[in-house]
């Protein structure tokens, strides 16, 4: 299962994070901050696995990418593959590019609900729900369209009762 | 973008952007909640908009580190509303701030349902979403049916069906009762069948769930797990969108894999065969490429592979072909695949048969501890520490040494303490091992523990030929211009102790000895002080008749100390002083210290703690303490030394010089010590009480008391054994014809043993065999101390089991000799195999100056030992009682001639016999019965 996923740019700052088990929010920051302490530490050219043990407790993986100014992190447990989970961070990264056409920090800074949306459409529950990235955008896209319609029809049921009145 | 289309919540986020520090941040932060918080007050007159932009607002704010702990019923509110965009923000919101046990959230489970169960697909993303993040119990009470019934409609699109699979599976963690197995896993089979990938990746995770924890349910599963592996491994039938760098939805065939390794077997011939080939093409058709998303793609699928293959243990061909893989992988530059090829050898040492090919890559993993990636130095010393056995202990050990010095220090610590342990496991030579420890001080002292240095003393104490060469070495360490307080620690007391032995050599006469150790007291805590003042009068004690100089200066140092605020160092300051006084006698006083009783190393039950007992690292350790005991067969055939060693080359914690008892735990163990430094071990004539001292913390009894002859009558009353001289034939005592008489009646003392788990066995005026059993359904434990009463050893000492056939009987190695007024301890473990009143024997033998003896004793490794009582009432009695149909299953005896006992008294005999006394049942009878564990 999956943990936890952190995207946290190269100051330390969480851009997104998600907690699929429930942890009150100090402990959460006390977290992002000892992930960020290791990760800032690591040179380029290594492994992208780093022992996780002494941060989130015993039996768990942390597997990380480095984009540009983003840290991506996906914490698990060993019911998990860890190349898989990797994969899963470039399904992530590719699918938010094409959502934004070349994605960068600020994207991910300004549009941080739909963020979620495109992460709910991956992971499910700590589970790998979507690995496909033109699966997601479809998804995804039907969110916006949702949106947008309804979004519209907000604006005509007022207009409508202020007529009325 | 469409999607936000907040400009409130743009213009917050880059108010946030531009704060200079955390204090403006915070001041904005408390600015909007503020603000928020009265905009919730009057709701009224918040639009649906609103309130979605304030809840992100808040989401935000939480994800910055702040505490929400308001809105939360406007976020939950949200999800009852109409409107896609409100109800979206509801779910999104609610499952990241709240948790399962929120209140607010059973307020939601009506609307949730509605949701689940009403037409609206969007909606049931939605809903399915927010209860499978954030699902708790009363979820999945009340929503498993509907959850289930969306997973298997045939009308419902595959993004709904995919999300009510693990959705799913997250109500069946919260409550494992809402999948029905029965009806179940036929649909899971069924599920298995779906051609939409998606589909089919969420249900695996399903089953994967399921089969963790009931196999045998979910078999038909199997085979299907294995077609669906044959499809995606062919590429027939995955549609472009599914194939990830070129290879068929990697996610898939790892979870399949993943599934496949909850089955103990694969039994079905051509199942087997099928998957074995799609695992072969897969470990043949896999190469290192130049793309990095490919490579991990296709090595994420290889090694699952591998994994598989490990769990279906696979032909020795087949191992060695993954061993081959893996010697590859940690030699290739790819990082991630270095640090999962060691990760996976690791995991490759719990099958047998390849542990020699693995120790062909030694010398590559010995380079992977250079590596420039801390994770991957990691897995390398995991795997060095778990290939380590006695052929190449010397090396390994050797290399971690010399890498100890360059060790980052995030690593020191661990790397340490393995090194410490794989030298006590595996030592060729105890001179060695001594060497490893001093120089894992010398480079590492900060990380060496108390436990790491005592071992040493102990190792050193208990063997004499290793004495003068510790203790030259000791004295080279000194030498160097720093050194390690601990350092200081370990030579001083080894050089207080066996200084003496290198007289002759330069620059040990005691005057320099002392000199050069002296220099250090300046530099040492209070807690060495201690330490170096029972090394001076040790000094003292062996240059008799005493250098006057030397001696002045000695005292003098003492009586600086008298006043010494640190209590300990006072008082031994007071008493080495005036105990130095008395010139010879200091001789007997501060005398060698003893030999220290063996027990299990805390070193090594340290290790064993330290380990998680997940089932490859147990299977891991089993093998290291398989080999720990040939390690020990090496060691204890040194003939020279009797010294004893017993089980595990484990010994005692050490205290840290003659009556420094101050940092030891082990009361008991204190108490032995304190009394032998006061005791002249030459002692012509030592009394009987002396050794019951020496034995005392040892938990040998004394003589049984009054109560014998009750009891003595009682056992075979109570066994139901018509003719008590049965067992008595076995065991001849009488047939002994030695000139030694035994102390006290041996039958006397077994009849006790077998009501009671430690008492002495055996007692003559050379020796005296104690017994401490603990016994756990089949199996007993049981330790035999031969304590030597003498001042000279006992010689070829020997102790044979012979066991009846019913009992497996272990009993660890015997020293030849017993050295003068020592105890050893001999591990003896039994198995009950079946239940029988044959008594297993044991035949001990020694000699003792001109006179040998030889005694037979019975073992109380009796029938009543492996029962088990139960408590039952009259209303379970009675029926079980009725339904046994005679002997040998029921028996019932009336015993005559037995005196008459209180009825408690009998409860207490009934009770040390491990049967259950169940009152109530008829007036004045006793029930008893228990059942009997036997394998």
């Amino acid at each position: 299962m999956i943990r936890a996923v952190i995207v946290m740019n190269t100051q330390g700052k969480p851009r997104l994070t998600k907690f699929y088990d429930y942890m009150p929010p100090e402990k959460q920051q006390e977290l992002i901050r000892r992930v960020f302490g290791v990760l800032c530490s690591r040179a380029e050219n290594v492994s992208n696995f780093v022992e996780a043990d002494s941060v989130f407790g015993p039996d768990t993986r942390l597997v990380y990418k480095h984009y540009a100014t983003l840290y991506f992190v996906f914490i698990f447990d060993s019911s998990e593959n860890e190349l898989a989970m990797l994969d899963l961070i470039q399904v992530l990264v590719e699918t938010l590019d094409k959502c934004f056409k070349n994605v960068c920090e600020l994207d991910i800074v300004f549009n941080y609900s739909k963020l979620h949306t495109i992460l709910d459409e991956i992971i499910f529950g700590g589970q790998v729900l979507e690995t496909s990235s033109a699966e997601v955008m479809k998804a995804v896209e039907e969110i916006s369209r949702l949106e947008t319609a309804s979004n519209t029809i907000t604006l005509v049921p007022k207009s409508i009762s202020g007529w009325r009145s | 973008m469409a999607l936000s289309g907040m400009r409130g919540l743009s213009v917050f986020i880059s108010d946030i952007r531009n704060c200079q520090n955390k204090e403006q941040e915070r001041l904005r932060v408390d600015k909007e909640l503020g603000n928020v918080r009265t905009r919730f007050k009057n709701e009224k007159g918040l639009t649906p908009y609103e309130k979605k932009k304030y809840v992100w607002k808040m989401l935000y704010i939480y994800m910055l580190g702040y505490d929400v702990d308001f809105g939360h019923m406007e976020a939950v509110s949200l999800i009852s509303a109409p409107k896609y965009p409100e109800k979206q923000v509801g779910y999104i919101v609610t499952s990241c701030l709240l948790n399962e046990n929120h209140d607010f959230l059973r307020l939601a489970i009506n609307t949730v349902r509605n949701d689940i169960i009403g037409r609206n697909e969007t909606f049931q993303c939605l809903a399915l979403t927010m209860v499978g993040n954030i699902g708790g119990r009363e979820f999945a009470e009340s929503l498993a049916p509907d959850v289930q019934k969306l997973l298997i409609s045939s009308s419902c699109r595959p993004l709904v069906r995919k999300k009510a699979a693990l959705c799913l599976l997250r109500l069946y963690r919260k409550n494992p009762d809402v999948v029905n197995v029965d009806g179940w896993s036929d649909r899971m089979a069924q599920l298995l069948d779906e051609r939409d990938l998606g589909v089919l990746t969420s249900s695996m995770s399903l089953l994967v769930a399921l089969v963790s924890n009931n196999h045998d349910a979910y078999w038909s599963c199997l085979p299907k797990c294995v077609k669906i592996l044959e499809r995606l491994a062919r590429n027939q039938d995955v549609p472009q969108e599914y194939t990830y760098y070129g290879i068929p939805t990697p996610w898939l065939q790892v979870k399949t894999m993943r599934a496949l390794q909850y089955f103990p077997t694969i039994e079905d011939p051509n199942t087997r065969r099928s998957l074995f080939e799609v695992l072969q093409r897969i470990l043949m058709g896999t190469d290192v490429v130049k793309n990095v998303n490919k490579n991990n793609a296709s090595h994420a699928v290889l090694f699952e592979a591998l994994a598989l293959v490990m769990h279906l243990d696979a032909e020795k061909e087949m191992m060695s072909q993954c061993v081959a893989l893996l010697g590859k992988f940690i030699a290739v530059r790819e990082p991630n695949i270095r640090y999962l090829g060691l990760e996976n050898m690791t995991r490759m040492l719990m099958v047998s048969d390849v542990q020699d090919i693995i120790k062909r890559h030694q010398a590559q993993i010995i380079t992977s501890l250079k590596d420039p990636d801390i994770s991957i130095r990691r897995r390398a010393l995991d795997l060095l520490y778990g290939m380590c056995d006695v052929s190449n202990a010397k090396d390994i050990v050797e290399e971690l040494l010399q890498y100890l010095s360059s060790a980052d220090f995030a690593m020191r610590e661990e790397l340490s303490l393995k090194a410490a342990i794989l030298a006590e496991k595996f030592a060729p030579d105890l001179s060695w091992y001594v060497d490893v420890i001093l120089q894992l001080i010398d480079k590492a002292g900060d990380f060496v523990s108390d436990d790491i240095w005592f071992r040493v003393v102990q190792f050193v104490t208990n063997n004499e030929d290793l004495q003068p060469y510790a203790a030259a070495k000791a004295r080279e360490y000194l030498d160097k211009p720093a050194i390690h307080e601990t350092m200081v620690k370990v030579s001083a007391y080894l050089l207080g102790e066996y200084s003496h032995l290198l007289a002759r050599r330069p620059g040990c006469s005691p005057k320099e000895i002392f000199g050069i150790i002296h220099e250090k007291l300046p530099t040492v805590s209070t807690s060495t002080v201690p330490i170096l003042l029972s090394t001076y009068a040790k000094i003292l004690m062996h240059t008799q008749p005493s250098d006057p100089e030397l001696q002045n200066q000695i005292w003098a140092i003492f009586s600086k100390y008298e006043s010494c605020i640190d209590v300990e160092i006072q008082q031994r300051a007071v008493e080495y002083f005036a105990l130095s006084r008395k010139g010879a006698a200091l001789m007997d006083i501060l005398a060698e210290m003893p030999k220290f009783p063996e027990r299990q190393s805390s070193l090594l039950k340290k290790a064993e703690d330290a380990e998680v007992d997940t089932a490859e690292q147990s299977a891991i350790k089993l093998r290291a303490q398989q080999q720990t005991s040939n390690a020990l067969v090496v060691t204890d055939q040194r003939p020279a030394n009797g010294t004893p060693h017993v089980g595990q080359l484990g010994l005692v914690m050490v205290p840290s010089s003659a009556n420094a008892d101050h940092n030891l735990e082990d009361q008991g163990l204190a108490q032995e010590n304190g009394t032998l430094s006061k005791v002249d071990p030459q002692s012509p004539s030592p009394s009987a009480d002396l050794l019951g001292d020496l034995l005392g913390p040892l938990a040998i009894e004394g003589p049984p008391g009054a109560a014998a002859p009750t009891e003595q009558h009682a056992i075979p009353a109570s066994e139901g054994d018509p003719n008590p001289a049965d067992a008595l034939a076995l065991a001849p005592v009488d047939e002994q014809t030695n000139s030694v008489q035994p102390i006290g009646n041996i039958a006397e003392r077994f009849n006790a043993l077998c009501l009671k788990d430690s008492g002495v066995l055996y007692e003559d005026p050379n020796i005296q065999i104690g017994i401490k059993a603990e016994w756990r359904a089949h199996h007993g434990r049981l330790v035999l101390f031969l304590g030597n009463k003498n001042t000279s050893s006992l010689a070829s000492v020997q102790a044979l089991i012979l066991p009846p056939s019913h009992l497996k009987m272990e009993l660890s190695l015997v020293p030849e000799t017993i050295p003068p007024r020592a105890q050893v301890q001999c591990p003896l473990e039994v198995m009950n195999l079946r239940p029988s009143r044959d008594v297993a024997v044991l035949d001990f033998s020694y000699k003792f100056g001109t006179s040998s003896v030889n005694v037979k004793l019975r073992l109380p490794a009796v029938l009543n030992k492996f029962l088990h009582p139960i408590a039952v009432t009259a209303e379970e009695f009675f029926p079980q009682w009725r339904s046994l149909s005679g002997p040998p299953l029921k028996l019932q005896e009336v015993v005559r001639g037995v005196r008459p006992m209180l009825l408690l008294e009998m409860a207490n005999l009934f009770n040390s016999l491990r049967l259950m006394v169940c009152p109530g049942l008829v007036s004045s009878y006793f029930f008893s019965h228990g059942p009997l564990s036997s394998t």
